[in-house]
């Protein structure tokens, strides 16, 4: 294993403090409902929740964004930026990306001296961007000369194992559960990966209703141990 | 272009408190009625319409609509959106709508309905300037099928863009491929049929309306979900689930009324369909 993978695996360590572990992104509100519960019923949202909003956003902007710098289009960036952050309808779920985005931007702003990751914090501060965390991964990977497919991959992963460590709290689950599901979960990442490969510009954003849903709902939970 | 299957256009203003149209095109498989004015207010009400009945394969339809500062409209159709099969290529819809500072206008389409093995695309484009109003819906059912089995259509695919002054404001897409995804399931419907959706933009949005669109919604009785947010422009969009068109269009109705006596001061009459 390189060094220049074992620094993009600082970002996906659960220790890197970005307050990704504070957002569900709407698991709390299924949680809530029952209608996710335990074991069984996690796996089966986890894989809706990647294979059908994830790799549509999320994975596909980060290839989008690794090409776009590798290509040294810059405005392609800051356009993958807005439509992500548009397209997230519900308030919570968009403005915790946001907020994960940011804290990530100026955390690997400290410890890379990257032109990208200036220019971004730049283009936030003017108001014309948003930041979105896959964004300043793809950044962060491009700038070590990662592949565009760990870039994904390695970015996948670390937004699951955020979820799994949720439903771990949240459900709860046992230590071991959670890491069987971590374990039995990576064929998903490395189908997902693929998929996204394939996809193109027209595949953008699609959203699964129920997901969605289930976000904006949050806002209307009662009692909640996570912000979105 | 000539390859469109139906083409309209239409361009509207305020002339002394009355929004008429300055220009009205139309050709092929796409036609406007008259203008009806439901009372004094000077909006001006539009019924689209598709003489063919619904859309074939290979169809492609094209709308181009904007209105200038002052022009209140509401435009709807007549009746359901049919799409038939589409063995050789999906049918398409693009609508473009600009809207200049202090307009207002409000798009209400009948439901979509799409047949067994129907591909269906549609794109919304709406460009408009701080100051205007915008207001959208639309229901999406599990089409129809001789069988009766539900969602035996192939692919329905709704894109909606919103610039509002010349920057990308929302975006939201949906695609539903039956053949692909487990439909009714976690995630996706949630054991319902019937998908509304519901997007508002104007500056005049504040949380105050959504607690009460929210509280109104919940008068409903009927099982269904629902969810309501703000966007990253001052608008909201709201999402419901259900098993009826009928539900999903009272709940639109009363929401409706909220926001057009409460931006407009005009309280809606209904859409009477012949």
């Amino acid at each position: 294993m390189t060094s220049k993978i074992l620094s993009l695996f600082q970002l996906c360590d659960s220790n890197f403090p970005t307050g990704a572990f504070s957002h569900s992104f709407g698991l709390e509100s299924y949680i809530q409902e029952d209608k996710v519960h335990d074991q069984e019923s996690f796996f089966e949202w986890l894989k809706v929740y990647l294979h059908e909003q994830l790799i549509y956003s999320d994975g596909l902007a980060c290839r989008f964004a690794f090409e776009a710098l590798l290509e040294d289009d810059l405005h392609k960036v800051w356009e993958l930026d807005r439509l992500l952050t548009v397209q997230n309808l519900p308030r919570e779920t968009r403005e915790g990306t946001q907020m994960i985005g940011k804290r990530m931007l100026q955390l690997t702003d400290s410890l890379y001296e990257m032109p990208t990751l200036s220019k971004y914090k730049e283009e936030i501060k003017k108001k014309n961007s948003f930041g979105h965390p896959t964004i300043v991964f793809s950044m962060v990977a491009h700038g070590l000369e990662v592949t565009k497919s760990e870039a994904i991959q390695y970015y996948l992963y670390s937004a699951i194992s955020s979820q799994v460590q949720n439903a771990v709290r949240a459900i709860p689950l046992g230590q071991t559960a959670g890491q069987t599901i971590s374990h039995k979960f990576i064929p998903e990442i490395t189908g997902a990966v693929d998929r996204i490969m394939q996809l193109t510009e027209d595949d953008f954003g699609i959203v699964s209703p129920g997901i969605e849903l289930s976000q904006m709902n949050h806002e209307r939970v009662n009692i909640r141990i996570f912000m979105s | 272009m000539t390859d469109w299957t139906g083409v309209l256009s239409l361009d509207l203003e305020e002339r002394r408190g009355k929004t008429v149209a300055k220009n009205v095109y139309f050709q092929g498989a796409l036609k406007v009625m008259r203008p009806i004015y439901h009372d004094n207010s000077g909006q001006v009400c539009y019924y689209l319409l598709n003489p063919g009945g619904g859309y074939l394969d290979g169809d492609r339809y094209k709308m181009e609509i904007s209105a200038n500062e002052g022009a209140k409209v509401t435009l709807t159709t007549q009746s359901a959106t049919k799409v038939y099969k589409t063995p050789k290529s999906f049918a398409y819809q693009e609508t473009t709508i600009s809207l200049k500072r202090g307009s207002y206008l409000e798009y209400l389409p009948d439901p979509l309905i799409a047949y067994e093995n129907a591909r269906y695309k549609q794109k919304n484009v709406i460009h408009m300037e701080s100051g205007a109003t915008f207001l959208y819906t639309d229901i999406l059912t599990p089409g129809w099928s001789p069988s009766g089995t539900r969602f035996s259509y192939d692919t329905v695919q709704l894109v909606t863009e919103i610039h509002l002054d010349g920057k990308l404001g929302m975006f939201d897409h949906i695609k539903l491929t039956p053949h692909n995804q487990n439909l009714s399931g976690l995630g996706f419907m949630e054991g319902y049929t019937h998908l509304g959706s519901m997007v508002a933009v104007s500056e005049n949005t504040d949380n105050a309306l959504l607690d009460e669109l929210y509280e109104t919604i919940q008068i409903e009785e009927a099982d269904f979900k629902v969810g309501i947010s703000r966007l990253a422009v001052p608008g909201f969009s709201i999402r419901i689930l259900a098993n009826s068109t009928q539900l999903i269009e009272r709940i639109f109705n009363s929401c409706h009324k909220i926001i057009s006596e409460k931006w407009t001061n005009h309280t809606p009459n209904s859409l009477r369909k012949y």
